[in-house]
């Protein structure tokens, strides 16, 4: 599954990347920028999921007749702790993000700048 | 007798940590004992760096297994000369938590003085595991603790105009740690280690050309981002002047370092990958730092804000370090390393000095401060003392390390910049000279300046203790140059410039 | 022949020790007093007991910390060095008592005396400085610390001249750490104990700049033109501040530097073969020349002294410049007649104003009945500055002109005679109109200066006749002078 030589999912984390940071950079909305970064996250996260992925590789659990080869373990684990990270910093945006709109009442960067 | 050393080192992670979380447990119960149970934390954990420190002096670098699994497999606490800068870490969060004491009680209501607590705490002891892990996707994660509690620190004295810093910091950040994320998950597909040391070895001359030139990008560039060099700068200003001012001496003097830190601990895992070009890299970093250097001076002079300048101050600063770094010679690298230290000890003098001002009178403008220097004369000394360390004029802190970094250099045989630096430092002291021309010979212009009264003795303190050490470390500059001395090979590109 | 001794540190760190107490003392008038004034004394007697070792050729060392091998702070009391700091802390000990007269009813007394002994402290430091690090420390934290005092009126023009004075200075300084690194790549020390060096070998382009960046650092504060500038803005700092700093400490330390450059950093074999340094002698020249021709356009008396100051310290320069064992010692000896002469006059200015409110040369007419002993002091130094026999001006002229014959540079014996002549020209019509004019009315009694001020310019007065008369006087600055010459030559100063 290679056209030009390189991995489909390879080109699917790629564009994830792209459209997340296309919506933080032009996006006026605060709300739409933090979903944006979430986008973005979320397509490293894919990158690192899938780099784990092992051609027939079992899941990486000794239980009974498990057989080599196993999937790789340790970007599941990494995946998991970033996720963890990923939610905390959503959290944080979210409460200024809240302290924001009571303050101004609006969510626009545009209109944001133009208070003191 | 060496293996209790190194049970000490996972406690240097630890004990900020436990003390973090304990802290709202506390808040909830007496919020004004959270503020001495922080202090405590904290000097238990200067004892634990002491410890450190002395046996790495002795011993040279060693390492702590996590749970037993070393190397490869597991994850791996690493203490290193270079790491030290973590007890002088300590010790500045030993200054700055009883300076907030004031503060928090001022500023905020009890029920955040808890949070306030935990956040300074959880911040250090993300800096510190920074800087000790062996670990690259550890690194990620510490660098996440010290920044998410940072944007949190950012906002939470403020209201609006707080949050809104802080969300600008935080978008910028937050990308960069992505950055750094994806960084690091191509160096383990391409490695399939996570082990620094082990990366390092792994990344050989025949590694694949593309992806290792992707990874170093995003690690440096999520490095440069965090440490705000120029033009990558831009969330520092209105974060680090907007901040409560115990908040903008961590931020400025400390938590920026994180980006050099780990500047300093990726590139070397690139020394043997030939596809990288080493050489080209330092010297633009070389280029970045001059910038840098130039752009945050020039920038500053045009500030009226007594913080937002101080804020650009640490742009030209950061500067200093990473051209140190850029140079590529022995000299100008160990000047850099201590630069990192001393450039966090006079920026906390000043910071908690201008906060000392502003708390006292109520204004934080240059045009609206001047002449306090007659009502607070001890603090406006602090800050004068900080203002020519920060310069760099002997006989402070600040001096030797530009001294180091000029004779590199020359020693590299890059004598323009050593031009810029020395003629970058009288740049900085334009906006200086100001600052101190209307601290102390300009009439006041306000009643309540001139009325203003010395800061009580739990802030008094720790500024003079620390513009005392900005002295003592001028005279004294020679131990830690010393002492950083046999790491910086390390750092080096393998070969030289 | 050196002896580790704690003294060369010592004496600075008095000073420093005075300015903290100082500090402390704030508002009280009477500490304030005793400390500068025991301070002084203190640290007068500390210099003149290493003289005797000195005479007989005792260098005394102190080592403070070494940052890596060859770069540290590091104390040496040469026989130059001697001289310097004893020119330095005998100035200050008299300046202190003007300064206690003149400075009475003035706001920030404490801060004025304060940062007046931290300028002597590095002053005294420089003197002492081993190396050039330690030199480059005192030299910038000297700027620092006069900063306060030029702008301590706080008047926007005394502000304006305080930027002025930080912009060169500062400028000056960031050359001569270029020039210290430079130096310490190319020789890897920067130690001053050593008649050079700089190696040969390290390139003419890298030792060009190397000269070029340590002469233009320290050419700053020696005012060589076109460096001069901030000198006369500075003027507005009260009179014993432009008395000590701008005759002795500040611009005495540049031409000190120029010295320590010319005689130890590259060293007189060195720069005879590179020639570098006659270009610097046509410039002091020039400066001799041009600060006079401008002093005689003056009508402000300290913008007067001002340019005189900028004028004589280029003797010194030349004097370094010319690399003849005579001029070497018209440029040490100079080092201490410009200083007394200057200060004398500088005293009688600040004596004139304060008690009659007269700060041009045009109202002096008739000054001299009013103020006679004031007025003959100020004769002796003008006498003294254009060079007449028996004053210690003319031994300088002497000896530079020597120096210049034994140099084969004919020509700047005729710069000296022109500079006397011009000397002459600007001092003599105040002396003119002080005794041989009356004044237009007002009263015409004797109205002397107060004791405080009177006595320190009589005792500098007499210094100036004493220094012109003692020059076989063992002990006195001349012989002190002698010893540096010969540890800068290898030959004895004077051929018998």
């Amino acid at each position: 599954m290679a056209p030009f030589g390189v991995d489909l999912d390879y080109v699917a984390v790629a564009a994830l990347f792209c459209i997340g940071l296309y919506m933080l950079v032009a996006k006026s909305n605060l709300l739409k920028k933090l979903l944006g970064l979430n986008v973005m996250e979320t397509s490293v996260f894919a990158f690192i999921v899938t780099s784990g992925m092992v051609e027939g590789g079992d899941p990486p659990l000794l239980v009974a007749g498990a057989q080599p080869p196993f999937a790789s373990p340790i970007p599941q684990a990494m995946v998991l702790t970033g996720i963890v990270v990923v939610v905390s910093v959503t959290a944080v945006a979210l409460s200024l993000i809240v302290q924001i709109y009571a303050h101004y009442g609006t969510l626009e960067v545009d209109e944001l700048k133009e208070r003191p | 007798m060496s293996v209790a050393w190194e049970q000490l080192l996972p406690w240097a992670v630890a004990l900020p940590f436990v003390g973090a979380a304990l802290t709202p447990v506390l808040a909830a119960r007496s919020p004004r004992w959270t503020g001495p149970w922080a202090w405590g934390v904290v000097l238990a954990t200067v004892a634990v760096t002491v410890g450190l420190v002395a046996h790495v002096a002795e011993a040279g670098a060693f390492t702590y297994a996590i749970g037993g699994w070393s190397g490869a497999y597991g994850i791996e606490l690493r203490f290193d000369r270079f790491a030290a800068w973590v007890l002088p870490l300590s010790l500045l969060f030993a200054v700055i938590v009883p300076f907030s004491w004031r503060y928090v009680v001022v500023s905020l209501e009890p029920a955040r003085w808890g949070a306030f607590y935990a956040l300074l705490l959880l911040v250090m002891g993300g800096m510190i595991g920074f800087s000790i892990t062996g670990d690259l996707f550890n690194l990620f994660v510490f660098m996440e603790v010290t920044s998410l509690s940072s944007y949190a620190l950012v906002a939470v004295g403020g209201r609006g105009v707080a949050a809104w810093a802080a969300l600008k910091y935080l978008f910028l950040g937050a990308v960069a740690s992505l950055l750094a994320l994806l960084g690091t998950a191509l160096l383990f597909v391409l490695t399939g280690s996570l082990n620094l040391a082990d990366v390092a070895a792994r990344l050989g001359p025949d590694v694949a050309r593309g992806p290792v030139l992707i990874a170093f990008a995003a690690l440096v560039t999520s490095f440069l981002v965090k440490a705000a060099v120029f033009p990558l700068h831009v969330w520092l200003p209105d974060a680090h002047a907007i901040a409560p001012s115990p908040v903008s001496a961590v931020l400025s003097g400390l938590v920026v370092k994180t980006g050099i830190v780990g500047l300093v601990r990726v590139v070397q895992l690139f020394h043997a990958a030939d596809a990288v070009p080493l050489a080209g890299f330092h010297l633009a970093l070389a280029w970045l730092g001059a910038v840098s250097i130039v752009m945050g001076a020039f920038l500053a002079i045009f500030q009226d804000d007594l913080k937002l300048m101080l804020a650009y101050s640490t742009i030209s600063n950061v500067g200093y370090i990473v051209l140190g770094f850029g140079l590529a010679a022995p000299y100008a690298a160990v000047g850099a390393s201590v630069h990192v230290v001393n450039h966090a000890l006079i920026k906390t003098t000043l910071f908690l000095a201008a906060g000392a001002l502003i708390h006292q009178t109520g204004f934080r403008t240059l045009s609206d401060l001047r002449g306090v220097a007659r009502a607070m004369p001890q603090t406006a000394a602090v800050m004068a003392i900080g203002a020519v360390s920060i310069v760099g004029l002997p006989p402070t802190a600040g001096f030797l390390c530009k001294w180091y970094i000029a004779l590199g250099a020359f020693e590299a045989d890059r004598a323009p910049f050593g031009f810029a630096l020395v003629f970058g430092a009288l740049f900085i002291f334009v906006y200086y000279i100001r600052m101190v021309n209307a601290l102390y010979f300009q009439a006041p212009v306000h009643a309540r300046v001139a009325e203003a009264t010395e800061v009580p003795w739990s802030m008094r303190a720790p500024l003079l203790l620390l513009a005392a050490s900005c002295l003592v470390l001028g005279l004294l500059g020679g131990a830690p140059l010393a002492f950083v001395e046999p790491a910086v090979a390390g750092v080096l590109p393998v070969g030289g410039p | 022949m050196g002896v580790v001794d704690p003294r060369p540190l010592l004496a600075p760190l008095i000073s420093f020790a005075c300015a903290g107490l100082v500090f402390a003392a704030g508002r009280n008038a009477f500490w304030r007093r005793f400390w500068s004034l025991s301070a002084a004394a203190v640290k007068l007697a500390l210099v003149l007991s290493m003289l005797p070792g000195t005479l007989r050729g005792v260098v005394y060392t102190f080592d403070v910390v070494a940052f890596t091998p060859g770069i540290g702070i590091a104390f040496r009391a040469d026989a130059y060095g001697m001289f310097f700091a004893l020119v330095s802390s005998t100035l200050w000990t008299l300046t202190t008592i003007y300064a206690i007269g003149y400075m009475r009813g003035e706001p920030d007394r404490s801060r004025f005396f304060g940062f007046f002994a931290l300028c002597v402290s590095t002053t005294v430091g420089v003197a002492f400085a081993e190396n050039l690090l330690t030199f480059f420390l005192f030299y910038e934290t000297l700027t620092i610390c006069t900063y306060p005092l030029v702008v301590h009126a706080e008047t926007p023009e005394a502000l304006r001249a305080g930027r002025v004075y930080l912009t060169y200075t500062l400028i000056g300084g960031g050359f001569v750490l270029l020039g210290s690194v430079m130096a310490f790549d190319a020789a890897g020390t920067l130690t001053l104990a050593q008649p050079g060096i700089l190696p040969a070998d390290a390139g003419g382009a890298t030792l060009a700049t190397i000269f070029a960046a340590l002469i233009v650092g320290f050419g700053v504060k020696a005012a060589i033109m076109p460096l001069h500038g901030w000198l006369p803005l500075a003027m507005v700092a009260p009179t014993p501040v432009s008395a000590l700093l701008h005759a002795v400490a500040v611009v005495k330390v540049g031409a000190f530097g120029v010295t320590r450059v010319i005689y130890n950093v590259f060293g007189v074999e060195l720069l005879q073969d590179l020639g570098f340094a006659t270009p610097l002698a046509w410039l002091a020249a020039f400066t001799i020349l041009a600060g006079s021709a401008i002093a005689l356009t003056q009508d402000h008396l300290k913008r007067r002294l001002a340019y005189s100051t900028i004028s004589q310290l280029s003797y010194i320069v030349l004097g370094a410049a010319l690399l003849t064992p005579f001029a070497a010692t018209a440029a040490i000896l100079h080092v201490a007649h410009q200083a007394f002469a200057k200060i004398t006059m500088f005293f009688v200015v600040g004596a004139i104003q304060r008690t009659t409110g007269k700060t041009r040369v045009s109202e002096l007419a008739g000054i001299g009945a009013r103020m006679p002993w004031s007025m003959a002091a100020f004769t002796i130094a003008a006498l003294s500055f254009v060079g007449v026999p028996l004053f210690a001006g003319f031994v300088t002229k002497w000896y530079l002109s020597l120096g210049a014959l034994q140099a084969g540079a004919g020509v700047f014996v005729g710069v000296m005679l022109v500079s006397s002549l011009l000397n002459a020209a600007y001092w003599f019509p105040i002396v003119h109109l002080a005794y041989f004019r009356r004044a237009d009315g007002g009263d015409e009694g004797v109205h002397e200066a107060p004791p405080l001020l009177l006595v320190p310019i009589l005792i500098c007065a007499a210094y100036v006749l004493l220094l012109g008369l003692t020059t076989q006087v063992p002990g006195m600055p001349f012989s002190v002078a002698q010893v540096a010459v010969e540890r800068a030559f290898a030959v004895p100063a004077v051929v018998p």
